[in-house]
């Protein structure tokens, strides 16, 4: 077991790693609780007030940078959620009076008006197929409505002067000071944890590929919206305690403008870091409040200038610039992906054939599928099925309509007309990911991969939907089929799992990609041109996999291929599109002797005639 | 017909406000966060000629003029590295409003100021008197339409465009100088913006964050527009319309909400808006 040893040498290196890095994290809670508990002491009441909100903040500001920054969802309506919270304390302690009680009541009030309005908002925003701009002109529209709501609010809500003069908690300037500043600093190491764990992978793949998330079986809309969800919550509770604290309430805590101010502080901070944007926001939170009753609007237009350099030129934000001059200074290089730990590679238990699978007596079944748009027929009238073990390979000159085929096979909303079963199950008008469930697996044309995640990473994603990923660490194997084994090896894949996927060849990329489809353990895998790109070797390598799956894993694979050599030696059965229609459909020889293929791929007889 | 007059006035209004941001984002596939700010702007210059004496006729022309400055300058310096992050861009655009809204604060102070208008009085249009300034706007909303639709579809500027807009690296492989297209149409975007804030002071005033409530709104109305002029007409009529109705039937707050809400929803519903589909 050589393969074992050489890899379980990385394995030793990153399991230091990984604890080097949970031990920087206790250093770094350990000293800012220090600092938290410490600061009313040393620091003037001022400052002190300041800071408290300046970390109720950042806690907001923190969700953006998830949601944005990690996420890639822009949103500008985060202070609303704040402000929802602000308005739960304030109007609670306003009509109803102080007391334990009802500081219990408002807090819970705050949480499920938050949750229920994160929820709908989140159906709103991300259903499937919408554009992420769409997503984000609702998050604009939210805070705009809740602060048009509490305007109307009258004497309830105090309309656009607010409510002040409650009664609240009777705790010192100290005692808040430390509230909320252990509130962050758990915040910001929970979400330290999160985002290095596997599940906070799933993010960044969203961000990068929203589309490869889908068919890799993962409901992103789904997680969107419970990701909106806590983040909802959390900012809720960061402004339930500002209420606490300040004792005033306005409608401007739930608006536009502090949502594009989060936003501000994030970029500039540093978009993606965590701990950017919590700095980011504390300076510029504190030196605002200081600096606005000097230079009032001076200082605005400085950091809308820096917001706008930081945009244009420096999309990372200020945190890079500083982790990489503090790396310079202590004289060490930072790899790329220093955050990440390269797992062993293991078999996982496969099942790609109980359940749904089982069930099918066609692994496909297709009848009279149409596509057209408008009135151009894409496809028309499309009937076949096909079996287990087969290996149906789609041929036809550019424009035949095979990769609209395959497109309606993997998604359900994608066809004009007609049925689509796969196992045996009516794939409806479904979205991709529960066709996946169903047990399709499709690979796109071109390498369809998540930029910034590793290889190992990448597939790990791909296991999602099988492996439930931990939520707070990385694990240290990677457990995956057979099938998804071999081409890894066969591509050399495995020598590099600590890569990120923008730094492979084309042909690595398509090879990831084919891995990660094979990692879903599909019963029915749609493959478009895998080998473009991949040399010779590799090329007679996948052919050998694909015939290996077919043959001894049970597969049903439909390939598209121009290469008719590859498809001669691999395919058991071959199928030819022209203009939308199937024009043959019979065994390899069959389709290679027909003058009818000939005719068609050298466009037209006189052409064909020609030549013999 | 006082609320038929209401609606079809608002529309224009909105039309004329709107159109500027829909030309950007149709061509540029870019929103411009910074038309509230050129708004601005517009409204600033109308005012500068009120202090000057001169006939506010004048702001028409001096508007466009400052507006298309600034959008030059900026396309220059601010948009022109962020093509291809159309999200960052709505940012830094953002970002260009600020630095606008501060930079007229610091020029003429944070108070709230009156322009004079060019036409005042009311007209008898059928048994109703109804103010000559605001049908006006209507007209002009029409004739930035024509005038946008001829130079798109009778120009070779526009033709340009036109393909530009349908396959932008096809065009530059034609030998389309898309920059120069871009260039073009950020600034003509800024000086509509800016034309359309002197046209609307003189129904309020100008302070240095006018831009915003009409930034939501147009932006709102583009969302749902797609990229053509006639639904955007479309868009500003229906929309438009449910404001002024639940403004003077339920109550003025809700009535500043209508359009966004409305929007939200009908993109929800119909991911293509009011566009053909």
């Amino acid at each position: 077991m050589a393969d074992a040893q050489i890899a379980a040498i990385p394995a030793t290196l990153d399991r230091a790693k990984k604890r080097r890095d949970l031990r920087t994290l206790s250093v770094f809670v350990a000293i800012a609780l220090l600092l938290v508990v410490v600061g009313p002491y040393v620091l003037p009441t001022f400052l002190v007030n300041n800071l408290i909100r300046a970390f109720l903040y950042a806690c907001v500001a923190l969700t953006v940078d998830i949601l944005w920054g990690y996420t890639g969802i822009l949103t500008f309506g985060q202070s609303a959620f704040f402000g929802i919270g602000v308005y739960a304390a304030g109007l609670v302690f306003t009509h109803l009076g102080f007391s334990t009680g009802y500081a219990a009541l408002a807090l819970a009030a705050g949480l499920i008006v938050a949750v229920l309005v994160a929820a709908i908002v989140g159906w709103l925003a991300f259903y499937h197929g919408a554009s992420p701009l769409y997503g984000s002109v609702i998050t604009l529209v939210l805070p705009i409505v809740v602060t048009q709501i509490l305007y109307s609010g009258g004497n309830f809500t105090g309309s656009s002067s607010g409510l002040s003069g409650f009664e609240s908690f009777d705790l010192s300037l100290e005692a808040w000071f430390r509230i909320a500043g252990v509130y962050l600093i758990a915040l910001t190491a929970g979400a330290w944890l999160f985002v290095r764990s596997d599940a906070g992978k799933i993010l960044v793949a969203i961000r990068e590929n929203e589309q490869r998330c889908e068919y890799l079986g993962i409901n992103v809309s789904r997680i969107k919206i419970l990701l909106l969800v806590v983040c909802a919550a959390i900012a809720a509770l960061a402004g339930y305690a500002f209420a606490g604290v300040q004792m005033v309430v306005a409608p401007e805590y739930a608006g536009f403008v502090f949502g594009t101010e989060l936003l501000i502080w994030v970029a500039l901070g540093g978009r993606g870091t965590l701990i950017g944007p919590v700095i980011g926001t504390l300076v510029l939170d504190v030196s605002t409040s200081y600096l606005s009753g000097n230079l009032p609007f001076v200082w605005k237009l400085i950091i809308g200038a820096a917001f706008v350099v930081v945009i244009v030129a420096l999309p990372q934000g200020l945190m890079p610039l500083i982790t990489r001059a503090v790396d310079a200074l202590r004289g060490r290089g930072r790899t790329a992906d220093s955050d990440s730990i390269a797992p062993i590679l293991q078999p996982a238990l496969e099942q790609p054939f109980s359940g749904l699978a089982e069930a099918g007596s066609h692994a496909l079944e297709l009848h009279g599928v149409r596509k057209q748009f408008g009135s151009l027929k894409v496809l028309d009238g499309i009937d076949f099925t096909a079996q287990r073990r087969e290996l149906l390979s789609l041929v036809g000159p550019n424009g035949a309509g095979k990769t609209t085929l395959m497109r309606c096979i993997a998604d359900g909303s994608e066809r004009s007309e007609g049925t689509v079963r796969v196992n045996d199950h009516d794939i409806e008008r479904l979205p991709p990911y529960s066709c996946v469930a169903f047990g399709v697996g499709r690979k796109f044309q071109t390498a369809n991969v998540f930029d910034t995640l590793t290889v190992a990473e990448a597939l790990r994603v791909a296991r999602t939907r099988l492996a439930s990923p931990s939520l707070w660490q990385q694990s240290e194997v990677l457990a995956l089929p057979q099938a998804s084994l071999q081409v890894i090896r066969a591509t050399g894949l495995d020598q590099q799992l600590g890569k990120q996927a923008r730094y492979l060849s084309h042909g690595l990329k398509q090879a990831l990609e084919l891995a990660m489809v094979l990692a879903l353990e599909p019963s029915v895998l749609l493959l478009d041109e895998p080998t473009a790109g991949l040399t010779k070797p590799e090329r007679t390598r996948i052919g050998q996999i694909l015939v290996e799956l077919a043959r001894d894993h049970q597969l049903c694979i439909l390939l598209v291929e121009h290469d008719l050599d590859f498809v001669r030696e691999i395919s058991s059965r071959v199928i030819v599109l022209h203009l939308g229609k199937i024009v043959l459909d019979g065994s390899v020889s069959e389709v290679v002797e027909s003058e009818l293929v000939r005719t068609i791929y050298s466009g037209g007889n006189h052409t064909f005639a020609g030549n013999a | 017909m006082a609320t038929i007059l209401d609606i079809i006035t608002t529309a224009g209004i909105l039309y004329a406000v709107a159109a500027g941001l829909l030309i950007v984002f149709g061509v540029m596939k870019i929103i411009n966060f910074a038309h509230g700010g050129f708004l601005t702007v517009g409204g600033y210059s109308a005012l500068l000629v009120t202090k000057l004496g001169l006939n506010p006729w004048w702001a028409v022309a001096f508007s466009f003029v400052i507006g298309s400055l600034c959008g030059m300058i900026i396309e220059r310096l601010v948009v022109r590295p962020l093509y291809s992050r159309p999200l960052d861009a709505i940012l830094a655009t953002w970002g260009l409003g600020i630095i606008l809204g501060q930079l007229i604060t610091l020029a003429f102070g944070r108070g709230v100021q009156f322009v004079q208008s060019p036409v005042t009085g009311a007209i008898d249009l059928l048994g109703a008197s109804y103010s000559e300034y605001r049908l006006l706007l209507v007209l002009v909303a029409i004739a930035i339409a024509v005038g946008l639709g001829l130079i798109l579809n009778a120009t070779r500027l526009g033709l340009v465009t036109r393909a530009v807009i349908m396959n932008e690296d096809l065009a530059r492989g034609l030998g389309i100088n898309s920059g120069l297209v871009r260039f073009a149409t950020f600034s003509l975007g800024a000086g509509l913006a800016s034309l359309a804030g002197a046209l609307i002071t003189p129904l309020s005033s100008v302070d240095p964050n006018m831009g915003v409530p009409w930034l939501v709104n147009a932006f709102m109305l583009v969302m749902v527009s797609g990229m053509s002029l006639v639904s955007l007409g479309i868009a500003c009529l229906v929309l438009g319309g449910a404001q002024v109705l639940v403004s003077s039937w339920g109550n003025p707050i809700l009535g500043g909400l209508t359009i966004v809400v409305l929007a939200a929803l009908v993109l929800r519903l119909r991911p293509q808006g009011f566009a053909r589909g």
